[in-house]
């Protein structure tokens, strides 16, 4: 009997390996370079102009950011934006799966209307935002002429930009939330709505004593994925506001991207960027240990 | 009021959210330049045009009222981008699909050994952001010749969707009944059961994966703006970011923003219809 499993788990591992080997070796050679170029970076002095010369420096350029002022506003920016990100994506997202889930008649045409943001890239969403918000023909300077006193309303300032970023964010992210949500709230076993009406639960109550338990580990999935893809995206940014105005919207991806493509920092942006990789890491970690842990 | 009445007014603010921002970029690609520089801005093309769709393709456009305009200087990249993303997305959707399927597959279905080392080998390059490898990409596709190529570019986009796309199947294989024993009583070999068996029952889950695939091949940028802008082998993304700083026409920049989301707005139209019939976000394990 002993033998027999045994040899069934090497012929699961040797189909396994047939199957996963060939992707593994491609990503490990086609990501292993750059990182490591990366890596090598991080240690070094680049130096462009007047011959192309690296020093190595050691943990110089790791130690030299620790003590700029801009990186720690800018891990600041990025840390509002993510957190912003992730409470406005899921509870939008939430809230049009929970309206979804009610619909009876013209569910398709509402489903693909409301999906479209989603397919919207990162750059489009960009730009729709940096059109809708900011600048002197903003939406809602159209809106102040025709409703109000008449005057330039630019969203993008320096005190609301990071949560104007957020919202867009959430809009370009909260469809995909809200279709998988509708996914898991159709998987809820009708039955217990019906005990929840004899128990004559009230709305409220019904969601968090019925729905929301099913959704918990769904929640706990997206706001991994939300906040990851929050701290990593650039284009986004770097179309709508380029970091402004000033540096107030500069999140830590700007930073690390001006660094090595205008101040030719190759060394310093490398580094910068393994502290982003970093934080990505541990957050993502903390939230499994705290949470997802608990859910599976 | 009645419960009606609520779901259609919530279900009223839910298309305004979605549908607001499209539609105050893009009636610009409506409006002639004199009409964008209007202050304050109007809500609607007075006047509406579609110059713009004719002159980011290259052509010269008379307006019914006779006036003139010319083609975007612009206009060379966009045909190219859009042929280019084209061919790009196609392909990265089919080799992401030929790949991921049987990854998935033995992640979700298999018991192996160092599978969650493996496993967390391949959800670490979905948290690596594209900025710190960008410039060691650059100078490795210099070196071998794959910068300003559209195959150096579909190298960098596979890195992003195979990860990408494992992680959304696998969870996804895991649900699936266990059908793999009756396949093999049945006289099918293990690679056999996977391809007659796992792959038809897996349609959702493979539709809804090239689906992502070709979105995020079809839209991505900051690569597609170091490694291919300018050259013949620019796509969309980088051809419209041409727009934003070199040459900026908002009408024109619209109506090729325009272009840019028809295909993508056509696969999403499958995707909806798919996703909610896929439940990939099981506890794990069950």
């Amino acid at each position: 009997m002993r033998r027999l499993k045994k040899v069934k788990e090497l012929s699961n591992f040797q189909f396994a390996l047939f199957l996963t080997l060939p992707v593994i070796i491609f990503l490990i050679t086609i990501i292993g370079y750059p990182l490591g170029y990366a890596l090598w970076a991080s240690f070094h002095r680049i130096i462009f102009f007047g011959g192309y010369k690296t020093n190595f420096i050691g943990f110089e350029n790791y130690v030299n950011i620790l003590h700029s002022q801009n990186f720690w506003h800018s891990v600041g920016v990025s840390l509002r934006f993510g957190v912003e990100s992730v409470v406005f994506t899921l509870s939008i997202g939430l809230g049009i799966a929970l309206v979804l889930a009610e619909l009876s008649r013209g569910k398709k045409i509402i489903r693909s209307l409301v999906i479209l943001p989603w397919a919207t890239s990162r750059y489009s969403a960009g730009i729709i935002f940096k059109y809708l918000w900011g600048g002197r023909k903003s939406f809602p300077t159209a809106l102040s002429y025709i409703f109000g006193e008449g005057r330039i309303i630019d969203m993008l300032n320096q005190n609301t930009v990071i949560e104007m970023l957020a919202i867009g964010n959430a809009w370009n992210l909260a469809p995909l939330v809200a279709l998988f949500l509708l996914a898991n709230i159709n998987t809820i076993p009708s039955r217990l709505y019906d005990m929840a009406e004899i128990d004559q639960l009230g709305p409220f109550r019904k969601f968090f004593y019925v729905t929301f338990p099913y959704l918990s580990y769904s929640l706990f999935v997206f706001t991994s994925i939300v906040i990851v893809l929050s701290l990593k995206v650039f284009d986004y940014i770097f179309v709508q506001t380029g970091g402004g105005p000033g540096t107030v919207s500069a999140t830590l991806t700007y930073e690390i991207y001006k660094e090595s493509f205008s101040n030719l920092n190759l060394g310093y942006g490398a580094a910068m960027s393994f502290y982003l990789l970093f934080l990505i890491l541990a957050i993502t970690f903390s939230l499994f240990v705290f949470w997802g842990r608990k859910e599976a | 009021m009645s419960k009606k009445a609520i779901k259609w007014i919530l279900i009223l603010v839910i298309l305004l959210w979605t549908l607001i921002p499209f539609y105050w970029f893009l009636k610009i690609a409506f409006m002639t330049p004199a009409e964008i520089s209007v202050f304050p801005p109007h809500f609607y093309p007075h006047k509406p045009t579609i110059s713009g769709f004719f002159n980011v393709l290259g052509f010269s456009y008379t307006s019914p009222s006779g006036e003139f305009f010319l083609p975007s200087g612009q206009a060379t990249q966009v045909k190219r981008g859009l042929l280019n993303s084209f061919v790009l997305a196609s392909m990265v959707t089919c080799i992401t699909m030929i790949v991921v399927t049987p990854l998935s597959y033995a992640f979700g279905r298999l018991e192996f050994q160092h599978k969650n080392k493996l496993l967390i080998g391949i959800l670490l390059s979905v948290a690596l952001p594209p900025v710190s490898i960008l410039i060691p990409f650059y100078i490795l596709f210099v070196k071998v010749g794959l910068a300003g190529n559209l195959i150096g570019l579909l190298l960098v986009t596979l890195t992003i969707t195979i990860p990408f796309v494992s992680w959304m199947l696998i969870g996804f294989f895991r649900n699936l009944p266990p059908v793999e024993r009756l396949a093999i009583i049945d006289g099918y070999s293990r690679f056999g059961a996977f391809i007659k068996i796992i792959v038809p029952m897996s349609k959702v889950g493979i539709t809804v994966g090239a689906i992502v695939s070709f979105l995020f091949a079809w839209n991505e940028y900051t690569f597609a703006v170091v490694l291919v802008n300018g050259t013949f082998a620019t796509t969309i993304p980088a051809s419209i970011s041409g727009f934003l700083f070199q040459h900026p026409e908002p009408e024109h920049l619209a109506a090729s923003l325009i272009y840019s989301l028809i295909p993508p707005f056509i696969v999403a139209y499958f995707l909806q219809e798919h996703i909610t019939k896929m439940n990939i976000t099981e506890p794990m394990g069950g």
